[in-house]
């Protein structure tokens, strides 16, 4: 039994680590997110002629600058995809954590029954309570994932010059926010698995 | 009896052998006349029609006097077209190698260095550039400002514009900084773009063979008379390509001189006194010696050539900068020096690998 709790805690572990590596890949996201946006919001001013003061003189500049401005938006959009790519791969490892502590139980045929897997021993967390955890990080990650998807989506849209920039409304805070994975229930999750440590 | 058949039988295999020998050879015997036919016929510049007749008639000649045509045919790897007295000699040449070989490896990974220089004294430029704009636009909206209980304060307007007049001096001098960095750069990729040859230094019958980077020699073309360095390219095509890459910095660097002329001229009138900046003015003492040497600086007009792609459709007079200018000329202006029109990354970095697998090193 106790050597089970240990095995579900290891998987707590690595799974805190795929947390930090979503952690670096929502920075990286929003980066990007600001530097399109920015160059988004830029196109507008670029598009007019009259705009170009001194340079007006040098012929062809307004296509180039534009060009090049629209190049570098390809780019960027191009990593966004590529982060929202590896944030996809962190959600898949999630979930083949929890599908693999669902396994866990199935093989020990001691502790098949509800009951048995209700208990706790002291202060240990309960092979149920761990099986919920699991479950519980990866939904969450899944459907924060799906958020950044659509927003990320309407970003393009915007892009593509289908609409305005400031019809993504709160979109862009929600990716900062990250609403479906509010930081004190993931902290409450590690709190009762790892109990015996903080105490 | 027995014996016998054995012997026949023996006898029958080895003169099969001896002719399909004699096929085999006859064969790779056509085939090599025909190749080195066909391209003695594209090398003099006949139809290489002719050849597989000609190819066809060798087959009945004795194969022994036919062995030794194909190596006096066989034409040199180059015709050295541009060769000189003092360099085409085949000694030489394995002399001049290595010489030149060195010298272009450390040419290209000075450009390449250059380039990387380039890249962080531009952004730094940018990075001045936008703090001078952000300054003067404060300054700018400073009567409009909401200061809430601040307004109270005696003169605070005034003593704010002068403090954000003080940091526009100081970016400003930053700015034009970082452009003498940049121009400096583009200096010397130009110098180093035409240093890809190789010469030879001192007497050529010296015991002690020594090479340079300028002709001592007069008809030394120092490209070893156009022979492959590494594998394929001549000294030519290499200085083909540092001019190609080093051209668009070129222009580059002209086009930011007009943005860098645009903003330094930003001010407000109540508070500076800017002095006019034209487009013939020399920016900082020197300027004009090293746009000379990049090609920018157009005696004729007796001022630095403006800007174009392709064509540019100003009056020489009609450059005058504005000391006021609307946010968004000013936004469009920074773009512009970011966007980096005349740098096309994906080839710069295309040119430096090409030459890099060449070189069989990479250039980074």
């Amino acid at each position: 039994m106790e050597g089970i709790i240990k095995k579900y805690q290891q998987k707590f572990r690595k799974a805190k680590e795929e947390m930090g590596r979503w952690d670096e890949l929502q920075s990286r996201l929003l980066s990007q997110f600001s530097s399109a946006s920015a160059i988004i919001q830029r196109l507008q001013v670029l598009q007019n002629s009259k705009n170009y003061g001194a340079l007006t003189c040098v012929q062809g500049i307004e296509d180039s600058v534009l060009a090049k401005q629209m190049e570098s938006l390809q780019v960027i959009l191009l990593g966004m995809n590529k982060t929202l790519e590896d944030f996809c791969g962190v959600c898949t490892t999630l979930e083949k954590m929890a599908r693999d502590g669902a396994q866990l139980i199935k093989g020990g045929s001691s502790i098949s029954s509800a009951k048995q897997q209700q208990q706790g021993v002291g202060i240990k967390p309960s092979v149920a309570v761990c099986l919920d955890g699991l479950r519980l990080l990866s939904e969450m990650h899944r459907s924060e994932y799906h958020l950044k998807v659509s927003v990320v989506a309407a970003l393009g849209k915007v892009a593509l010059n289908l609409c305005d920039i400031d019809d993504l409304g709160a979109l862009p805070q929600l990716l900062v926010d990250q609403p479906n994975i509010p930081r004190e229930e993931v902290q409450g999750i590690y709190d009762v698995i790892f109990a015996e440590e903080i105490c | 009896m027995k014996v016998k058949t054995v012997g026949e039988h023996t006898a029958g295999i080895w003169t099969w052998e001896r002719k399909t020998e004699r096929n085999w050879t006859g064969k790779s015997q056509i085939i090599g006349e025909d190749s080195l036919h066909r391209r003695a016929a594209i090398s003099s510049g006949l139809s290489p029609h002719s050849a597989p007749a000609a190819a066809l008639a060798m087959e009945f000649q004795s194969p022994s006097s036919d062995k030794l045509q194909p190596v006096k045919q066989y034409p040199p790897p180059a015709s050295p077209s541009s060769s000189s007295s003092t360099s085409s000699s085949a000694a030489n040449i394995r002399l001049w190698k290595p010489a030149a070989q060195r010298n272009l490896r450390n040419q290209w990974s000075k450009l390449a260095s250059l380039r990387r220089d380039w890249v962080s004294s531009s952004s730094t430029a940018r990075s001045h550039a936008t703090s001078l704009v952000n300054s003067y636009l404060s300054q700018m909206y400073m009567s409009s400002m909401e200061l809430g209980v601040l307004s109270d304060m005696p003169g605070i307007r005034k003593k704010a514009s002068l403090k954000l007049f003080k940091q526009q001096e100081l970016q400003r001098n930053n700015l034009l900084a970082s452009y003498k960095d940049l121009v400096d750069i583009v200096t010397r990729m130009v110098y180093t773009s035409k240093s890809m040859r190789c010469y030879v230094k001192g007497m050529s019958n010296s015991p002690l063979s020594q090479f340079s980077i300028s002709a001592e020699i007069q008809d030394d073309s120092g490209d070893g008379g156009g022979v492959s360095v590494f594998s394929f390219w001549p000294i030519s095509q290499y200085e083909l390509l540092a001019k190609e890459l080093v051209e668009m910095f070129v222009s580059e660097l002209n086009l930011k001189r007009l943005l860098l002329m645009e903003l330094l001229s930003l001010g407000h009138e109540n508070v500076s006194e800017i002095s006019d900046l034209n487009w013939s003015d020399e920016f900082y003492p020197g300027e004009f010696d090293y746009l000379a040497i990049c090609n920018l600086y157009s005696d004729k007009d007796s001022q630095p050539v403006l800007p174009s792609f392709g064509k540019c459709n100003a009056e020489i007079g009609s450059l005058q900068p504005q000391h006021k200018q609307d946010r968004d000329v000013l936004q469009v202006y920074l773009t512009t020096w970011i966007a980096e029109v005349n740098i096309e990354r994906s080839r710069v970095d295309d040119i430096l690998s090409l030459v890099g697998a060449e070189m069989c090193v990479t250039i980074t």
